[in-house]
């Protein structure tokens, strides 16, 4: 085929814009896989797939935001607060399902609340989250004397809940990966298939002419940082339930993974564009990373280097890739 | 063109293959034999404390002829542990060595240890974690220094206030820790605690904290700190306030903290022997892997405590006196160490199942 030839083909099919940072991942596999064989079997992707998923989940989730033209800090201690709640009022009585719904019903409180602030203060919600960030991770010390929450009662650890996340129940996918993967799919149909999303794309592309368009920004932005902030309730009760139990210092170092994963996978910080899907590579090449440096067995004083290098290279596989896809269109 | 974009992703593939391969895959030798290799996973990376464990811990890689991978997150969270730990499992490991932080790491380790790869727990116990456990006494090992710091304030007639700190409020090992502390402190009826606050890990925010305890208490009488950035930050604080009055007490023999005994601006540090905390965990896996000897329960070895004040050192398990220049020498010499250890690697550590104890004598 001549040049010209492949020059019209791509014409005719366009290429999804997650092929870029999907080829990077897919290098990254192929690398890891050559040096360490055992890395590519089944059983080890899905177990090590399901160990970063709720980081991914988050991923999908702070598109909206990042989006928008914004950024949450908080929402690793939401993660953390809406776990406390659940696992302490399954502790003190209330049926599982119903902690559940505590869980998640707190985390898209404290969204709403990142979202009510921010609107009312004018201020940009990664102002207001450095803020409540501490709010949420006080509370969460306060509510279990800055202890772990371990539900231990056979009522709470035998349930099908609790069963089913912790990996009791045989199934051939761990479940959380096909609760993680059925919510991407609906996160990437809010954003891209509703008038919800376009709205939200519209007040990251230009936020005063969205304004002037008669979008409600004030009350999207709201529902955005609800929306997050539910997310990372159910991340947190999905945690409670993978883990057995939660700590106080659960969910304060995702931040930088999560809206790493996010920003590999293709979304900007500038806002007016964002990829469900890509967070979701962009995700999986972060836990690639982290797996491969333990899987070659590079040592931890090498490992944070390595791991920025990596990041580098996924980030420019992606770029050359993005390049020849503009040239060719 | 075609030639100039292959040869780009090459370049590109050629350039992640050597960063992914520079840090420690095996040599060409090592591979050839069919040497154990030991995991080992700490939970943070690029504490000085923490280093004394992982450089004990290849120390015994060396002596035993295994090889070791060493690995644990950059900040210290429990779900990431615990996929490290999980990974090298993945990775077809001997035997893992791990900290316990964190109670959400509990079930995921022992599913680890049902899968047939052998554990032990080294400075962080995990309850519930089918494994033998390394560390100090923590609830004795507090007991000790609040009694130290009540000697130093006036003994149980003294009168005033004694700051607290607490780097990782719900840390098992540091809330006994403190549990100790302040019960050695209760005995001084006149003595009012100030905390136990959290004055956090990071070692400028450690230092920020303590300077903003004394500034507030500035009539206290000692400042208490239980993690290891805390002796070298009082140190600094005192040394910053020109203050001379307040004693500093806290833990761990790094040689930021003996500096600060040295110069006299802190007065008290506990070790807690991270050479065994290394080297143990390391020896029990190489040596139950080799004569098929199951640890999969839970149980304890005593790391001993080192007490150790600007004039004196007192060491665990009848070693050798030092004098405070030679702890000095060896905080920063790994040849000095092993020498020095030596008797406890021909003796404590090799007779193991001897001084394995039950899992309740860590608190006792």
């Amino acid at each position: 085929m001549t040049n010209s030839g492949a020059a019209q083909g791509s014409r005719k099919f366009k290429l999804p814009e997650e092929t870029s940072v999907l080829v990077a991942l897919i290098v990254l596999i192929g690398i890891v896989g050559a040096l360490r064989p055992t890395f590519l079997k089944p059983t080890n992707l899905l177990n090590l797939a399901a160990s970063y998923a709720i980081a991914a989940l988050l991923a999908g989730c702070i598109v909206f935001l990042l989006s928008m033209g914004e950024i949450d800090l908080s929402f690793g201690w939401i993660l953390n607060l809406s776990a406390v709640l659940a696992g302490i009022s399954m502790i003190a009585g209330a049926p599982v399902w119903v902690g559940i719904v505590i869980g998640v019903a707190a985390g898209t409180a404290m969204g709403a609340l990142n979202g009510v602030l921010t609107v009312f203060m004018r201020l940009p919600l990664i102002i207001v989250t450095l803020g409540t960030a501490s709010v949420f991770q006080g509370v969460s010390l306060i509510s279990n004397n800055s202890g772990s929450v371990v539900p231990t009662d056979e009522r709470i650890t035998q349930h099908v809940f609790f069963r089913a996340l912790g990996g009791s129940i045989d199934t051939p996918v761990p479940i959380i990966l096909i609760f993680v993967v059925l919510c991407f799919i609906g996160l990437h149909l809010l954003l891209h298939k509703t008038r919800f999303g376009y709205r939200i794309l519209a007040i990251g592309s230009n936020p005063e002419a969205a304004r002037l368009a008669g979008i409600p920004t004030k009350k999207i932005k709201i529902q955005v940082c609800a929306l997050m902030g539910a997310v990372s309730g159910v991340g947190g009760v999905l945690f409670l339930g993978f883990r057995g139990a939660v700590d106080p210092s659960t969910g304060g170092q995702m931040l930088l993974p999560v809206v790493a994963a996010a920003i590999i996978g293709g979304t900007p910080l500038s806002g007016g564009a964002g990829t469900i899907w890509g967070s979701l590579i962009g995700a999986m090449i972060v836990g690639v990373i982290g797996v491969g440096v333990v899987f070659i067995g590079i040592d931890a004083v090498w490992g944070t280097l390595v791991t920025g290098l990596v990041i580098l290279f996924a980030i420019g596989v992606d770029q050359v890739v993005r390049v020849r896809k503009k040239r060719a269109s | 063109m075609m030639k100039s974009r292959k040869a780009r992703v090459g370049a590109l593939a050629l350039a992640a293959t050597m960063a992914l391969t520079a840090g420690g895959v095996a040599s060409p030798a090592q591979a050839k034999e069919k040497k154990l290799t030991i995991g080992f996973v700490v939970h943070v990376v690029g504490n000085p404390f923490i280093q004394q464990i992982i450089d004990a811990a290849k120390m015994a890689a060396k002596d035993l002829g295994v090889n070791i991978k060493v690995t644990g997150p950059a900040g210290a969270e429990g779900d990431a542990q615990l996929t490290a730990v999980q990974n090298l499992a993945a990775a077809g490991v001997d035997g893992i060595a791990t900290s316990v932080p964190s109670a959400s790491m509990v079930n995921g380790l022992n599913a680890v240890i049902k899968s047939g790869i052998p554990i032990v727990q080294f400075n962080g116990l995990g309850e519930g974690v089918n494994a033998p456990y390394v560390g100090e006494k923590s609830t004795q090992s507090g007991r000790i220094l609040g009694k130290m710091v009540l000697d130093k304030i006036g003994g149980t007639a003294a009168k005033g206030k004694v700051i607290v700190g607490n780097c990782y409020p719900g840390f098992p090992v540091l809330e006994n820790r403190q549990a100790g502390v302040l019960e050695s402190l209760k005995k001084a009826a006149g003595v009012t605690v100030v905390g136990p606050s959290d004055v956090k890990v990071d070692a400028a925010a450690n230092f920020a904290a303590w300077q903003g305890l004394l500034a507030a208490n500035p009539d206290a009488l000692a400042m208490v700190g239980l993690c290891a950035p805390d002796v070298e930050s009082i140190g600094k604080v005192n040394k910053a306030a020109n203050n001379t009055k307040t004693i500093g007490a806290g833990y761990d023999l790094t040689a930021g903290n003996l500096e600060a005994l040295a110069n006299g601006s802190a007065h008290i540090s506990l070790g807690q022997t991270p050479f065994i905390q290394g080297y143990l965990p390391v020896y029990i896996l190489v040596d139950s892997i080799k004569n098929k000897i199951k640890i999969n329960k839970p149980g304890f070895i005593d790391a001993g405590t080192e007490v150790v004040t600007a004039t004196s050192v007192t060491e665990p398990f009848k070693l050798p006196a030092l004098t405070f220049k030679d702890l000095q020498a060896m905080a920063t010499s790994k040849t000095k160490t092993r020498k020095y250890y030596d008797p406890v690697v021909k003796g404590y550590i090799k007779n193991w199942k001897k001084n394995l104890k039950p899992v309740s004598d860590e608190s006792a």
